[in-house]
C-alpha cells in the first residue's frame, strides 16, 4: 500500500480537496461550490475523491483549512487545522521554491505574504472593507451586463481606462454608474475597474511592503486578465498565475498534513458518520453569545462561540 | 441623591470606585456594567460617524450607568481628541434626555491638582482634602501593584502548567485590594501575592516566542475593545510584552519620552501626540531587544497612531521584523482578527524554525 | 538654491508669511501647484490608508516637489498657549515627512507654551539659509505688517459681504480644505454660481472669534476649530444658514462640529469629503439645502 494526504480548503464560496504522495505529487483533486453548507459540501467531495483514488492508496494524514476548517477538521478528525494564509504559502513553496511575493486576491479577502529563503517573513490583509476583491468584481460585471469571466478579454481591448474610485465599495458603485452613464465605453470603464483594483490592492494590502519577484497572483481574480495586465504594468515585474493556483491551499494543507502525519489511516467513507451542528443564543449576559454546539455520532465534540467561556 | 459612575477600562474600575467610595462616603457609586456587544452598540447609535472607537464604548457604558440611576459620570482622558470627550458626551446624553453631568478629570493631557479640586467639589463641596489625599495615594499605588503584577502575569501566562491559575489568583487578588482599609495592608497584600504569583509553577522554553504589543491605549488597556488579544496569545503560549498602563500614563511617561527621544531620534524630534512617539520608541526598543514580532493596535480613526503607523513600518522593516496591525472598530469581525493571528504566530514560528 | 513650499495644510495659514518672507530675503522658492488628481494620487500612495484627506493631499504635494527644490519648508505646530492646540497631524507632519522622503527640510516649532514662536522659527529659517541677523529683522517685520493687513482686510471683505441682501451662507472649515481644488473648491464655486453670497469661516479675525467659540463650547481646545465655532457665534443673526466641510475622517471636526449642529438652531449642511466623493453626490445634497434655504419648497 502507498501512502497519500488529503487535503480540504472550505472557503466561503468553494470547497477544495486534494490528495497528494509522498513527494508532493498531486494524485487527484476536486473542485465543488460550498453553497452555503459546508458538511454537505465535504461529504460531495470525499465522495469523489474516493472514486478517484486508485486503489493502492491508503490515507494516512487529513488537513483541513479555510473558514470552515475548524468544523470540518472535526468532523474529519483532521491531524491538522491552519488558517488558509499559512496553507497557501506553503503550498507555493512546493511548487515554486524561489517565489519571493505572492498576491492574493480572492471572493471577500486579499493578502500579500513576503517570503524569504522559503519562510513567510511578512503578510498583510485587507484591513477596512470587500472593495477590490473578487465580490465586488463580479456584483459590477452583474451591473454592466456582462459574465465576470469575460471581464479580462474586454479589459485587455481598451486603450484609456477609466479613472474609477475604488476605496470603497459604495463609492465605486455611484461612480461606475456615473462614468458609465456620461457614455464611457465599456470596456474602458472595465479595464479602469481592473486597474483600480490593482491600484487599490497596492495602496491598501500592499502599502509598506517591498513587492520583489519571482512574484505569484493567487485566487479567483486572478484568472483576470485585465487585472494581471495591470499588476505587470503597475509593478514592472513578471506576473506568474498558476493554473492549478486555486488549489495552493488544499495542496499547502495536504503537505502540513504529511508532515504531522500520526500513524493513523484514515477512511473516505462518511456514510456512517452523523454529524449535525445545533445552534442557539445564549441568553445569560447582554452579549448574546450565538452559539454552535457540533455533534458527532449524537456526541457533543465541542462548541463555539462563546465570549465568556461558559461553553 | 448623587450617584457616580465612570466608564470602564481594564481592571481599573476596581482602584477607581476605592477611591471614589472612600472620598465620597455620602454618595453611591455605581459600579458600571460589564462591557458587552450591546454597550458598543449603544455607543456606535449615538456617536458621531467617524470618531474614534473609546469614544463609542464609553458612551455606551454611560448610557447603561445613566439607566442604573448615576447622574454623575467621570470621565479621564487626554493627549489627543479624547480629551474633549466629556462635553460632547455631556450633550449628547442631554439630547437623549438624561439629567446628568460628564465631569473631565483631565483634560488636554494636564493633571492639575487645583482643577482636579475644584472639581471634586462640585460633586461633594464639603468633602475632605486629607481624605481625599489618603486615599488618592493608596490608589495610586494600588494601581502600581497592579501593573507590575500584570507585567510579570503577561510574561507567564502563556507557560503556566495548571491553566488558570494566574486568572484566579489575581481575581482574588484584587477583591482583597479592593478591601483594604490603609497602606500598609495593601502593602503587605502586595507582597503576599507577588510571592504567590512566584508560587506559580511555569514552564517556559528558551525558544519561546516573544511578541510586543504596542498601540493606542484604550484599546491597548480595554480586553473588550482588542478582543481579548493577549488571552488569546497566551493560549499559544507566547511572552507578551506591553508598555501602556495607567501607571506608565501617570508617572512614567513624562521622564520616559525624554529617554524615548534620545534613543529614537533618528525616526522622530517631536511629540506626535497621545502615545505615537513612546511608540515608535518602543518598536525599535522591540526590534533590538530579540522580540519575534509586533502587534500593533489601535481604534480606527486614531489620529496620532496612524501618523506613527509609517515610521513603525520603517523601522521593522529596518530591522527584518514582522509588524501586524489591527485597526479595530465596532464593525470588526473576530473570525477576521483569529484568522491574522493565527496566520502571525506560524509565521513567528516557522522564522523562528529557520 | 529654492525652496520648496507645499500648497497644502500649513500654506492656507502662513503661504503669504513665507512667501513675503523669502522675497524680502531674496530667496528663491517654488510653489507646488494648485492640487489636481495626480497630486491626489501621490499623496495616496505615500499616505496610510486611514490618514485624513488633507494629510494625504499635503504628502502628494511633497512627493511632487521632492526632485525640484533644495529643501522644502515643514513646519511643525503643536499650540499657541491659552488652550489653543492644533491637530495632532500638525504635531507630527514633520516627522512624518521626514521618515517618508529622502529630502532636505527646513523647519521650525511653534509650541507657544515652550516658548517657541513663529519669529524665532523664522530667525532660525533666516539662519539656516545664511542671512545676517539684521536681514532676518526686516524680512520678518515686512512678513509681519502685511499678515496684519491682510487679516483685516480679509475681516472686512467678511463683514461687508454680511450686509448684501442675498441668500448668505457661512462655511465653515479648514482653510486647507475650503480653497483646495480637489476638495472644498467645487462647493464653493456651485454656490457662488447659484447666487450665494459665502462667507468663510476663516477669514475672520481669529482675535475677535476665538474667544466668542467659548459661547457653543467651553471646554474646546483645538484652536482651529474655536476660530470656526467663534465664526458661527459671530454671525449668526446675519447668515440663513451654515454649511460645514470637513476632510475625512478629521478628528477635531468629528467632536466640534457635532457639538456645534448639536447646538446650532440655524439650518445647516454638514459635507464630509473624502478621496473617492463624487460631485454629483454632493450636488444632489448642496441643491436641496439650497431649496431649504431658498423656501421654493415652502411655496
Amino acid at each position: 500500500m502507498k501512502e497519500c494526504y488529503l487535503g480540504v480548503d472550505i472557503g466561503s464560496i468553494s470547497t477544495k480537496g486534494v490528495i497528494i504522495d509522498n513527494n508532493n505529487k498531486i494524485i487527484t483533486s476536486a473542485y465543488i461550490w460550498t453553497e452555503g453548507n459546508p458538511v454537505e459540501a465535504v461529504r460531495k467531495l470525499l465522495n469523489i475523491l474516493k472514486d478517484k483514488l486508485p486503489k493502492q492508496y491508503q490515507v494516512k494524514g487529513i488537513g483541513t483549512t479555510g473558514s470552515a476548517r475548524k468544523l470540518i477538521g472535526l468532523m474529519l478528525k483532521a491531524c491538522i487545522v491552519k488558517n488558509e494564509i499559512t496553507a497557501h504559502a506553503i503550498g507555493t513553496l512546493t511548487f515554486y521554491p524561489n517565489v519571493r511575493t505572492i498576491l492574493e486576491i480572492g471572493g471577500q479577502d486579499s493578502k500579500i505574504i513576503l517570503i524569504k529563503n522559503g519562510i513567510i517573513t511578512n503578510y498583510a490583509m485587507n484591513t477596512l472593507c470587500a472593495a477590490g476583491t473578487g465580490s465586488f468584481l463580479s456584483s459590477q460585471a452583474k451591473r454592466l451586463g456582462i459574465k465576470v469571466e469575460d471581464f479580462g478579454d474586454y479589459a485587455l481591448k481598451s486603450k484609456n481606462p477609466v479613472k474609477i474610485a475604488a476605496r470603497c465599495t459604495v463609492f465605486a458603485e455611484s461612480d461606475l454608474v456615473h462614468k458609465s452613464q456620461v457614455g464611457y465605453a465599456k470596456e474602458d470603464i472595465i479595464a479602469g475597474l481592473c486597474k483600480s483594483v490593482v491600484l487599490n490592492y497596492l495602496n491598501n494590502v500592499g502599502k509598506g511592503k517591498k513587492i520583489v519577484g519571482p512574484i505569484i497572483f493567487q485566487g479567483g481574480v486572478s484568472k483576470n486578465k485585465g487585472v494581471v495586465k495591470y499588476f505587470k504594468e503597475i509593478l514592472k515585474e513578471d506576473i506568474i498565475v498558476d493554473e492549478n493556483s486555486h488549489l495552493m491551499g488544499a495542496i499547502g494543507i495536504a503537505v502540513l498534513a504529511r508532515r504531522n502525519k500520526t500513524g493513523h489511516t484514515y477512511s473516505l467513507e462518511l456514510k456512517n458518520v452523523k454529524f449535525i451542528t445545533k445552534a442557539f443564543e445564549c441568553h445569560r449576559c447582554p452579549n448574546t453569545c450565538e452559539l454552535l454546539k457540533i455533534y458527532r455520532n449524537d456526541e457533543l465534540v465541542d462548541s463555539w462561540g462563546s465570549k465568556c467561556g461558559k461553553y | 441623591m448623587i450617584k457616580i459612575a465612570f466608564p470602564h477600562m481594564g481592571d481599573y474600575h476596581i482602584p477607581a470606585n476605592y477611591l471614589l467610595s472612600h472620598i465620597f462616603p455620602n454618595t453611591i457609586v455605581i459600579k458600571a456594567p460589564k462591557i458587552t456587544s450591546k454597550t458598543i452598540e449603544l455607543g456606535t447609535k449615538h456617536s458621531p460617524e467617524f470618531v474614534c472607537t473609546p469614544f463609542k464604548y464609553t458612551l455606551g457604558t454611560m448610557i447603561e450607568c445613566l439607566d442604573e440611576g448615576a447622574n454623575i459620570l467621570i470621565q479621564m482622558g487626554g493627549g489627543c481628541r479624547y480629551g474633549y470627550y466629556a462635553e460632547l458626551q455631556e450633550k449628547i446624553l442631554k439630547d437623549l434626555d438624561y439629567n446628568c453631568k460628564v465631569i473631565n478629570l483631565v483634560t488636554e493631557g494636564q493633571t492639575n491638582i487645583k482643577r482636579i479640586n475644584n472639581l471634586l467639589k462640585q460633586i461633594d463641596p464639603k468633602y475632605s482634602k486629607i481624605k481625599a489625599l489618603y486615599y488618592g495615594f493608596i490608589t495610586l499605588k494600588m494601581v502600581k501593584y497592579m501593573d507590575k503584577i500584570d507585567d510579570y502575569i503577561r510574561e507567564n501566562i502563556g507557560f503556566e502548567l495548571t491553566v488558570g491559575s494566574f486568572e484566579s489568583l489575581k481575581e482574588e487578588m484584587l477583591i482583597t485590594f479592593s478591601h483594604v482599609k490603609s497602606y500598609k495592608e495593601l502593602y503587605r497584600a502586595y507582597k503576599r501575592y507577588l510571592k504567590k504569583f512566584h508560587n506559580i509553577k511555569v514552564h517556559k522554553p528558551d525558544n519561546r516566542l516573544k511578541i510586543g504589543i504596542i498601540g493606542e491605549l484604550y484599546t491597548i488597556m480595554e480586553p473588550f475593545s482588542n478582543y481579548y488579544l493577549e488571552k488569546e496569545l497566551a493560549k499559544h503560549h507566547i511572552e507578551i510584552k506591553r508598555f501602556t498602563n495607567v501607571h506608565y500614563l501617570l508617572f512614567e511617561k513624562a521622564h520616559k519620552y525624554k529617554k524615548y527621544k534620545k534613543y529614537s531620534k533618528e525616526y522622530f524630534t517631536y511629540n506626535m501626540g497621545a502615545d505615537a512617539s513612546d511608540n515608535i520608541a518602543r518598536s525599535k526598543y522591540l526590534c533590538e531587544h530579540n522580540y519575534d514580532g509586533i502587534i500593533h493596535i489601535k481604534s480606527s480613526f486614531c489620529t496620532p497612531e496612524i501618523g506613527a503607523m509609517p515610521i513603525i513600518n520603517k523601522i521593522a522593516s529596518f530591522y527584518h521584523k514582522p509588524v501586524l496591525f489591527f485597526s479595530f472598530d465596532s464593525a470588526t469581525s473576530e473570525t477576521g482578527i483569529n484568522t491574522r493571528l493565527e496566520a502571525f504566530y506560524d509565521m513567528l514560528e516557522m522564522r523562528k524554525d529557520k | 538654491m529654492r525652496v520648496g513650499i507645499p500648497r497644502s495644510l500649513f500654506y492656507y495659514y502662513y503661504g503669504d508669511i513665507w512667501k513675503n518672507f523669502f522675497d524680502s530675503l531674496n530667496i528663491s522658492y517654488i510653489e507646488s501647484p494648485k492640487t489636481n488628481q495626480e497630486i491626489i494620487d501621490r499623496g495616496i500612495k505615500m499616505a496610510n490608508d486611514e490618514m485624513c484627506l488633507s494629510l494625504k493631499n499635503y504628502l502628494g504635494h511633497i512627493d511632487y516637489l521632492k526632485d525640484k527644490c533644495d529643501y522644502i519648508l515643514v513646519p511643525r505646530i503643536s499650540n499657541f498657549k491659552n488652550s489653543n492646540q492644533t491637530c495632532t497631524n500638525f504635531w507630527a507632519a514633520y516627522d512624518i515627512v521626514k521618515n517618508l522622503f529622502p529630502v532636505n527640510i527646513l523647519h521650525y516649532n511653534i509650541d507657544l507654551e515652550k516658548g517657541q514662536t513663529l519669529k524665532k522659527g523664522l530667525y532660525k529659517i533666516g539662519k539656516e539659509l545664511n542671512k545676517n541677523h539684521h536681514e532676518i529683522y526686516k524680512a520678518y517685520k515686512y512678513a509681519i505688517t502685511r499678515e496684519k493687513k491682510r487679516i483685516k482686510k480679509n475681516h472686512i471683505i467678511n463683514l461687508n459681504k454680511l450686509k448684501v441682501n442675498k441668500t448668505k451662507i457661512l462655511i465653515v472649515g479648514h482653510p486647507y480644505n475650503l480653497y483646495d481644488e480637489m476638495i472644498g473648491k467645487d462647493i464653493i464655486k456651485y454656490l457662488i454660481k447659484n447666487n450665494i453670497e459665502v462667507i468663510y469661516s476663516d477669514k475672520f479675525d481669529s482675535k475677535i472669534t476665538n474667544p466668542l467659540s467659548k459661547k457653543l463650547s467651553k471646554d474646546l481646545y483645538f484652536k482651529y476649530s474655536k476660530d470656526n465655532l467663534g465664526s458661527i457665534i459671530y454671525c449668526k443673526n446675519n447668515i440663513d444658514g451654515v454649511i460645514f466641510i470637513s476632510a475625512f475622517p478629521c478628528a477635531p471636526d468629528s467632536l466640534a462640529n457635532e457639538l456645534a449642529m448639536r447646538k446650532l438652531q440655524i439650518p445647516h449642511l454638514n459635507l464630509v469629503i473624502d478621496d473617492s466623493t463624487s460631485f454629483t453626490g454632493l450636488e444632489t445634497r448642496l441643491e436641496s439645502f439650497l431649496d431649504m434655504l431658498g423656501g421654493s419648497l415652502n411655496d
